[in-house]
């Protein structure tokens, strides 16, 4: 790439100009074509390293099944002792090394049987969060390119003060310097055991080679004393001969952050450095880049060693960087998702991953060696390449899954005559095969976002190994916190929805419920039609409200008061009023209206409230014969509300009627029409309609129609019985609880109308009357003989005057006569 | 977020009728603002989300009935509540005293736990719509902001004026809240479940 690198100044300029959210138009494309992820992690090894790897079968996350196998097991298992358990929960995470799993905890079984994970749950919904954050990542993130250069060196225990340029800064004329320089050493000292087990040495040499390195890049010639112009060093790290330096550019130094190191040794033993990686990872501005340099198993035929070398440096190199780094780089959306629930981060949780080193591998054996030999000298390399064992095993899928790698055109790098630019033949040597050991592969989470610019090998000859390079022209993400908070919010938003989408939503056609004028002994129902709107099963049920212990008030029934509902379905509830004699006295005294709230709640969701509401038409059923007395109007007409009744009426008991109008009027209809009816108050009931007719006669002041005598009699002894039942005011009648209504029609119509305005001797007969009625076989209850007789002696307090507005109620005397005779 | 606690907080929304608390919670919940909010009649019951630096907090709202006729339902919501959002609307002082005898309420009955009561002032939709803009709503207003600040700082709670027409602090009303709730005390039914002390994955080697 021509044109200006991306140098300090540059980087200024760049960032001082507007932000450009939007990704380059050919981005995005790539985002689209590309699925986010990547293979999976390489194959951990877990045997000795030096057994030849068998071939395993590609692992995958459990599946839904498996999973939920593996719950129940683990539900199981967590019955068992708690020392059991964390040893089987150990054993668990071994055999599922490799595998990154939702949860490290075992899972709980609550009292109900659900199995449940919370840390699992957790994580899940915070890989999802991760997912929606990274899908969206264009919104948040400004793209900038730049350049990152990688350079590896196995340098045979060798180097003084040979120049470096022709290695690290070799394309510098092409592309510029690059924004960052990560060079990587292997064999800094000989791998003899004195070195491999004492660090001493590999110290010195680290430290030589990193400045010999600083020295280089900030050369005079370079910086030309611009200190932006110079490079800083963030992190060396060594392990025996291994060594990784990551340098960057000045203006660069104040957006790195989160560097850390990490060294694996998988030599000797499967542990000693002699073998294994160094690595660094860091943040720069807001990508993770992630380099590791190693060195695997030597020898030509040990292809097996090699991928198993690998993939012991790959599962064992973490890097702990904390929940703060983790967090802030899930929020960035550049973590895999699968890194959460950690504080440390692996080798695939990074944005870009560069792996180099002398890798050890060779050309095929299939090539004898000295044909090897010849066709790198000749520098004819296509059957070589076809034959590079790394190029072999890549395609197997054996290792350096995920990886890439640049078209090998140089000239195998291994083995040199030292100080030459020779393959080593001389006679004293073993005659090796040359080979392409030292190789760059990197690994992009957005393929896009890394290309190869170059690479190559420098001729520098002091080593047996040629040193090689690459530069790439890599994208680095630069987050516009604003915008990623408003993504986040977003998306959490997103995720409430859903969640409250998921609570149970039902509609109703309608919460408050008018019955209108409600009358007395009336049952009047209304529907209300529950439909489920939500996307889940609902179960509704009627609750009390507050400490109470019923739904709702006695007078009140709901039908049915719980049920489920599967999304679209609806059914109907049913709220029924009756007024009974109980709610009518209590009505009737404004003790009670017709008002009451329902708390309809949905389980796990919400609460409605059902408010129901009517009118009492007010009757005299249900009212004592004390307040009946009182009223000379229709008792319809009667306000309900005690003050607007005290200011209509004077409530003075001496203006009362001796006895309630409306119990004149029955008594009088029944006399006049129905004596003759035969089995009177036999007990039946008679039509009630007619009854309800007769009712509201009597509530409206509205003269009689046709009747029966049956109803009539039927609503008598209703009304007797009803107030009866509630108050004791017919104890005061006479015949009030008499068996056979019969006898309480006859003396009703001997007392009253004698009590009303008879003269001392209609008293007398009236009084003996009643003694002879009270004898009757229905009136052997004794207290009501006494009763009768003290009511009879006490009677008139009234006149008839009081009831002769009634119409068609005019008391005829000659009535009684022929009650008499009955 | 990956290590952050995932804080459970049931949170009661309490007020006179037509103060905006559903408003509020409908700005919050879905960013949403409708001009003609039906009242409500029962306890909407949402959840949203507060990310914080430290936690995330995840809240279980509760938006009651303000209608007096609901008015001794209310206990059912704000019993073992975390948080109440006491909602008067600052161009209506009967509100304002309501929302005084709310927090009377909750400091005489509410759960001990009820640790904040934020009395938010509302600027109530209808007169937001007819005034169109904050100079003509500040001539409508009749709640000094002093006093009623006064008044929450004497009994500890937390004050703020919000909108939710013109959204003005309803995202901070819910952060602030988030804030001062008790994250550092495990939900009791976390704590059911403790998790295992991770053990120190020896790297396993000769």
């Amino acid at each position: 790439m021509n044109g200006p690198g991306w140098d300090g100044r540059q980087a200024q300029f760049q960032e001082s100009g507007a932000p450009n959210w939007a990704a380059p138009p050919g981005q995005h494309a790539q985002y689209q074509q590309t699925p986010p992820g990547r293979p999976g992690p390489p194959q951990p090894f877990v045997s000795n390293a030096m057994q030849p790897q068998q071939p395993q079968p590609q692992q995958r996350p459990p599946t839904g099944q498996q999973q939920q196998q593996q719950q129940q097991q683990q539900a199981s298992r967590a019955k068992l002792s708690q020392r059991k358990s964390t040893v089987q929960n150990l054993t668990r995470k071994q055999t599922n090394s490799g595998i990154i799993v939702a949860n490290r905890t075992l899972d709980e079984e609550t009292e109900d049987g659900r199995i449940r994970n919370r840390e699992a749950s957790t994580k899940i919904r915070d890989a999802w969060i991760y997912r929606q954050i990274r899908a969206r990542s264009d919104e948040f993130t400004q793209y900038k390119q730049g350049r990152v250069f990688i350079g590896t060196w196995n340098v045979n225990a060798k180097g003084k003060d040979e120049d470096l340029s022709s290695w690290l800064c070799a394309d510098w004329q092409t592309h510029g310097p690059p924004d960052v320089v990560v060079a990587g050493f292997q064999e800094m000292v000989d791998l003899n055991a004195v070195n491999v087990a004492v660090e001493n040495k590999s110290q010195q040499r680290s430290q030589f080679w990193v400045d010999r390195i600083a020295a280089t890049l900030n050369s005079r010639q370079n910086t030309l004393g611009d200190p932006m112009r110079t490079y800083v060093q963030l992190e060396a790290k060594y392990l025996v001969g291994l060594l990784v330096v990551v340098f960057v550019k000045a203006p660069h130094r104040s957006r790195v952050k989160y560097v850390h190191s990490n060294s694996v040794g998988v030599g000797v033993m499967g542990v000693m450095g002699n073998k294994g990686g160094v690595s660094v990872r860091l943040q720069f501005y807001d990508s993770t880049l992630c380099f590791i340099c190693t060195h695997l198993a030597a020898h030509r035929e040990n292809v097996a060693g090699r991928n198993a070398d690998f993939a012991n440096v790959y599962s064992k190199t973490s890097f702990d960087i904390g929940a703060e780094a983790v967090q802030e780089v899930i929020r960035l959306g550049s973590m895999s998702q699968w890194a959460t629930g950690a504080s440390s981060v692996g080798v695939s949780d990074h944005d870009q991953v560069f792996w180099f080193g002398d890798l050890n591998y060779r050309v095929d054996e299939s090539i004898p060696t000295e044909r090897v030999l010849e066709l790198s000298k000749r520098n004819v390399l296509d059957e070589l390449i076809e034959h590079d064992q790394l190029n072999i095993e890549r395609a197997q899928g054996r290792v350096f899954q995920g990886f890439d790698e640049g078209a090998l055109t140089f000239q195998p790098t291994y083995k040199y005559q030292p100080g030459t630019d020779l393959y080593e033949e001389r006679p004293d040597k073993k005659l090796r095969a040359p080979a392409w050991c030292d190789r760059i592969l990197w690994m992009a989470q957005e393929p896009g976002h890394v290309a190869q610019l170059n690479y190559t090998r420098s001729e520098v000859n002091f080593s047996d190994h040629k040193p090689v390079m690459s530069t790439f022209l890599v994208t680095i993400k630069d987050v516009i916190l604003e915008q990623r908070e408003h993504v986040y919010r977003e998306v959490m938003k997103l995720l409430d929805m859903y969640e409250n989408n998921s609570l149970p939503m039902v509609s109703l056609d309608r919460i408050n419920l008018n019955f209108g004028e409600v009358r007395y002994d009336q049952r009047v129902t209304l529907p209300i039609v529950i439909t489920n709107t939500g996307q889940v099963v609902a179960q509704f049920r009627l609750v009390p409200k507050g400490d109470d212990t019923d739904l709702c008030k006695p007078w009140l029934a709901v039908s049915p008061t719980y049920g489920m509902l599967i999304p679209g379905e609806r059914m109907e509830i049913e709220l029924t009023i009756t007024i009974d004699n109980v709610t009518a006295n209590k009505l009737n005294t404004s003790r009670e209206v017709l008002d009451d709230v329902l708390i309809l709640r949905l389980e796990n969701g919400r609460d409605y409230y059902l408010s129901v509401s009517g009118t009492y038409a007010r009757s005299c059923f249900g009212m004592s014969v004390e307040e009946l007395v009182l009223y000379t109007d229709p008792i319809r007409e009667v306000p309900l509300d005690p003050i607007e009744r005290a200011e209509k009426y004077d409530l003075n008991t001496k203006a009362a009627m001796c006895v309630p109008k409306e119990l004149w009027r029955i008594i009088d209809a029944i006399y006049e029409h129905g004596l003759d009816e035969r089995d009177l108050f036999s007990g039946t009931s008679g039509d009630p309609d007619e009854v309800y007719q007769i009712r509201e006669c009597l509530d409206t002041g509205a003269a009689f129609e046709d009747f029966s005598p049956h109803c009539a009699g039927g609503a008598l002894s209703e009304h007797g019985d009803r107030c009866a039942e509630h108050t004791d005011v017919y104890s005061q009648v006479p015949g009030g609880h008499a068996a056979d209504p019969i006898q309480r029609l006859h003396l009703r119509h001997i007392i009253l109308p004698r009590g009303s305005h008879s003269s001392p001797d209609e008293q007398v007969v009236a009084r003996e009357d009643c003694k002879d009625i009270v004898q009757l076989p229905g009136f052997k209850l004794p207290e009501f003989r006494g009763g009768v007789s003290e009511l009879v002696e006490s009677t008139p307090r009234q006149h008839a005057a009081t009831l002769s507005p009634l119409p068609g109620d005019e008391l005829d005397l000659s009535r009684l006569h022929r009650l008499d005779r009955m | 977020m990956s290590n952050s606690r995932v804080c459970h907080f049931k949170l009661v929304l309490l007020g006179d009728t037509a103060v905006g608390k559903s408003c509020l919670v409908v700005r919050f919940v879905r960013d949403e603002f409708f001009e003609f909010q039906e009242p409500t009649i029962g306890a909407a019951f949402l959840t949203q989300t507060v990310a914080l630096d430290d936690a995330t907090v995840k809240f279980e709202i509760w938006d009651t009935a303000g209608q007096e006729r609901y008015r001794s339902l209310a206990p059912m919501y704000y019993r073992g509540a975390a948080a109440a959002i006491i909602v008067y609307d600052i161009t209506n002082p009967d509100s304002f005293a309501g929302a005084k005898s709310w927090v009377k309420e909750l400091q005489r009955r509410g759960d001990q736990n009820v640790v904040i009561a934020m009395l938010t002032g509302s600027e109530s939709d209808l007169i937001t719509r007819q005034a169109g803009n904050k100079a003509d709503l500040e001539a409508r207003r009749k709640v000094d902001f002093n006093e009623a600040n006064d008044y929450a700082e004497e009994n500890g709670i937390l004050h703020m004026e919000t909108s939710a027409k013109n959204a003005n602090n309803v995202k901070s009303l819910f952060v602030e809240i988030a804030k001062k709730l008790p994250k550092a005390q495990q939900q009791p039914d976390r704590e059911a479940f403790p998790i295992l002390p991770q053990k120190q994955e020896s790297r396993s080697c000769c």
